[in-house]
């Protein structure tokens, strides 16, 4: 309904209680915390630094995060779209406590998860590097020396290996007057290379070696023992990397019981590091500290009290200036409450500006019942978040907002479907006509069928368009009134009124327009005089004032011209409304072309099982789509067409000191 | 038979041809812009889906604009006897929708990359991110609309 009222709020409190105060000012979640900066000549107060603490907590929090993902990702938890929509556990302060003594334990039960994480890592960095090697042995498996042999004391041997497959004749023959002091044995032969031994007299170890090097010999790969048992100790090594890992998972998941205390452990260390972001903007004698924030003011008396009622303190509180910047919060009733996120998705209202929420939702409703307009489609929407709202008790509040919005949203599609004589575009007709053979019966249209009749469908589109944009101009209207500005009202508002509504009327009195739109009554030419001259006064009006903070003359006027100008503006939000029938007309159409999919086989079984599979997945997708078109176009009709007549935004969101948990939440009488 | 339904036929199978390669191109460039954003950051997966589906709708409109023009036309099933004045009718009707829907979709894509940047550093701003490419839906919608009342107005004429 509207926007919370607050107060400013001011804590002088002892040292020693600061602990305790901050923790009870963190689980009320009441204040946000807004001290103002220590001169840094103050003699009696200054800032402690507390961004190191703060940072290591947050450093803790986000190393319990780290153990609880890599513990989820070997055994995942209770996941999913459903699982998220459970909200936080609630935590008993019995529990709390026993889970803040077990929090050194706890946080090294996530070191060791990390640790064994990372071994595996290494782990399994390593086994590429060993299966390489291992392949790179298997030439050489029918060779019984260590590949690193050097030769006996008047011998040199040489292994390895030649590129391309090499005859024994032709490496004789590379070796020229050397071949026969030197004997060579071929290990083994492939396409790629050759593998081969040779022996020779230690005198002429360097020219064999010129030699071979000359026809691209490599040396073998470098081990102790022969290739046969390397390549044993290889594969044992693999097989211990490959036990020792599923050593490592069996130890992390054996810890899956420990999921709980581990998302503890992080939201404790959230929880502390933003006790500490505060504690660091304190101002602190050395006996005493300051704090200032603001507080909504239905809060505040019993947040006081409580305060008084534990510590020696000193709180005070008063009205916030009228030049103060402060945080805005949002109250509604449960009908407008789920759009709030719509408008704070926009901008919280500015300094002296209306909550928009209510209006927004009424209209919000309709827009979207109108795009998606199909009964089938609305009841879906309206069943399945409802069951999931009654479902979910414990849901977050801003999922919870957002489901029941949609659900609000179907229960207006349905209406309009059963106005617009839809329900699963033309289900009714086309089941009908192909399986029962009763063309007859179809889905009967309450009020119209836009296909059918789209220029009075658009028409209705317009005059919503109108209805919508002029409560907008009229809650111009009122923020002007409340603040006594009269004048403004009226050429701000009403002036437009005038202009933009005679323009309107005579415009529904020229019978060419009328029949274009297919209304069916024409207003009386009279009607359209006296239209006529209210819309000339009003742009009479428009071009006096619409300038008035010139005060030169010449330049008022052509200020004012410019104003009027702005009526084009009026004239593309109204056609803009245009987007209702054509979405509209999307969802129905494209239920249709499903529907007459499906039935291109005709009757039977076959004809049966053909349409109930393109029925299904046709109007899930169709459903998806039209969904995410109406909801995107609701919001830009609210935000551009709506909102520009008289909302600017531009207000802080109230975001108190509080539990910013993301697995828990404590009761408030924790005292921990 | 007169060559009408065949100019009929075209602005029908047109209007979903070249939205549909417009879509196609449009969600696929900023398809690629919102699964660089999920390598950093899987949890935007959704926020940015729905940013990188906002250009499928023009593809969407072209198939309506050619299931409606197929069906009054009478491909769909009825008589297709249709002159070549009213066939030619029937493909100028559908002309706002063969331009404007793949142009629209691929500008309206643009805006959407911008958007999905803006998601991928501002996660608070969906709502507004969503508002950009809304924007240039705006005109696709208005092609539609031209093309459907177009269609329909062909259809009540005898000519």
């Amino acid at each position: 309904m509207s926007v919370l009222p607050m107060k400013r709020v001011m804590i002088c409190a002892l040292k020693k209680d600061r602990k305790a105060v901050l923790e009870l000012l963190q689980r009320q979640g009441a204040v946000q915390v807004e001290n103002p900066e220590c001169p840094p000549d103050d003699p009696i107060f200054t800032r402690t630094d507390k961004s190191a603490e703060a940072a290591l907590f947050r450093k803790y929090a986000q190393s319990a995060q780290d153990a609880l993902a890599i513990l989820n990702h070997e055994v995942p938890g209770k996941k999913g779209l459903l699982a998220s929509l459970e909200g936080r556990t609630k935590l008993s302060v019995d529990e709390f406590e026993a889970l803040v003594a077990k929090r050194d334990e706890i946080q090294t039960v996530g070191r060791a998860i990390q640790a064994l994480d990372r071994e595996r890592t290494e782990n399994l960095a390593a086994v590429p590097k060993i299966e390489s090697q291992v392949v790179a042995l298997e030439p050489w498996l029918g060779y019984d020396l260590p590949l690193n042999c050097k030769g006996t004391e008047k011998t040199s041997a040489f292994a390895g290996s030649l590129p391309n497959e090499v005859p024994l004749q032709t490496i004789y023959e590379s070796l020229g007057q050397y071949a026969d002091r030197c004997h060579v044995e071929l290990i083994s032969q492939a396409q790629v290379q050759t593998c081969l031994f040779a022996v020779c007299e230690t005198g002429c170890a360097g020219e064999i070696s010129d030699a071979l090097r000359k026809m691209g010999f490599v040396k073998a790969p470098d081990t102790d023992v022969n290739p046969a048992e390397e390549t044993a100790r290889l594969k044992a090594q693999l097989e211990k990397l490959d036990r020792r890992n599923g050593e490592i998972h069996a130890a992390i998941a054996a810890c899956a019981d420990r999921r709980g205390e581990l998302e503890f452990l992080a939201d404790y260390f959230t929880m502390r590091a933003e006790k500490y972001e505060v504690l660091g903007t304190l101002p602190q004698s050395p006996r005493t500290f300051l704090l200032e924030g603001y507080v909504p003011a239905e809060r505040a008396d019993t947040l006081r009290e409580l305060l008084e009622s534990q510590f020696h303190i000193s709180v005070e509180l008063r009205d916030p200036g009228p030049d103060e910047d402060v945080p805005v919060l949002l109250r509604n009733n449960g009908f407008a409450r789920p759009v709030e996120s719509v408008v704070e998705s926009y901008s919280m209202p500015g300094r002296g500006e209306i909550d928009p929420t209510s209006l927004v939702a009424c209209f919000y409703y309709i827009l979207f019942g109108i795009m998606l307009s199909d009964a089938a489609y609305g009841l879906i929407l309206a069943i399945v978040c409802g069951v999931l709202v009654r479902k979910y008790k414990n849901m977050e509040p801003g999922t919870r907002n957002f489901l029941t919005m949609f659900c609000y949203c179907g229960i207006s599609t349905t209406v309009f479907g059963l106005l617009f004589g839809s329900f699963f575009g033309d289900s009714v007709n086309i089941i009908a006509t192909t399986f029962f053979h009763r063309p007859d019966i179809s889905q009967p249209a309450l009020w119209m069928t836009p296909l059918n009749e789209p220029m009075k469908m658009l028409t209705f589109c317009f005059a919503i368009g109108i209805v919508h944009l002029f409560v907008g101009l009229g809650a111009k209207f009122y923020m002007y009134w409340r603040d006594k500005k009269y004048l403004d009202a009226i050429y701000d508002v009403v002036f437009w009124y005038m202009l933009v509504g005679g323009c309107i009327v005579l415009l529904l009195t020229l019978p060419m327009f009328t029949n274009m739109l297919s209304i069916s009554h024409t207003l009386p030419a009279k009607a359209g005089t006296v239209a006529a001259i209210v819309a000339g006064i009003g742009a009479v009006g428009i071009v006096l004032t619409g300038g008035r903070d010139s005060r030169n003359w010449v330049k008022r006027i052509l200020k004012g011209l410019y104003a009027v100008y702005g009526i084009s503006g009026y004239l593309s939000d109204i056609l803009s409304y245009s987007r209702l029938l054509a979405l509209g007309l999307a969802t129905g159409v494209i239920a249709t072309v499903f529907n007459k999919m499906g039935s291109m086989l005709g009757g039977g079984v076959v004809g049966g099982i053909i349409f109930v599979v393109v029925f299904l997945i046709g109007h899930a997708l169709n459903l998806a789509i039209n969904v995410l078109g109406s909801y995107v176009h609701t919001n830009r009709l609210t935000f551009v067409e709506f909102f520009g007549k008289f909302y600017s935004g531009g207000g802080r969101k109230y975001q108190p000191f509080a539990v910013h948990t993301k697995y828990y939440k404590f009761k408030e009488e924790i005292q921990s | 038979m007169s060559m009408g339904i065949v100019l009929a036929l075209a602005g029908a199978t047109l209007a979903a041809l070249t939205s549909g390669i417009g879509s196609a191109r449009g969600v696929g460039i900023a398809g690629q812009a919102a699964a660089g954003v999920c390598t950093d950051d899987p949890e935007k997966f959704s926020k940015v889906l729905i940013l990188q589906l906002l250009p499928g709708t023009q593809g969407i409109y072209g198939l309506l604009i050619g299931f409606i023009t197929m069906t009054q036309i009478g491909v769909m099933g009825g008589s297709s006897d249709i002159s070549l004045v009213k066939g030619l009718l029937y493909l100028a009707a559908c002309l706002p929708v063969i331009f404007v829907e793949p142009l629209s979709a691929i500008q309206q894509a643009k805006a959407s990359i911008a958007s999905i940047g803006l998601v991928a550093k501002r996660p608070d701003q969906f709502g507004k991110a969503m508002i950009f490419p809304a924007m240039v839906e705006t005109y696709a919608i208005l092609a539609l609309l031209v093309s459907i009342l177009a269609v329909f107005g062909v259809s009540a004429l005898s000519l």
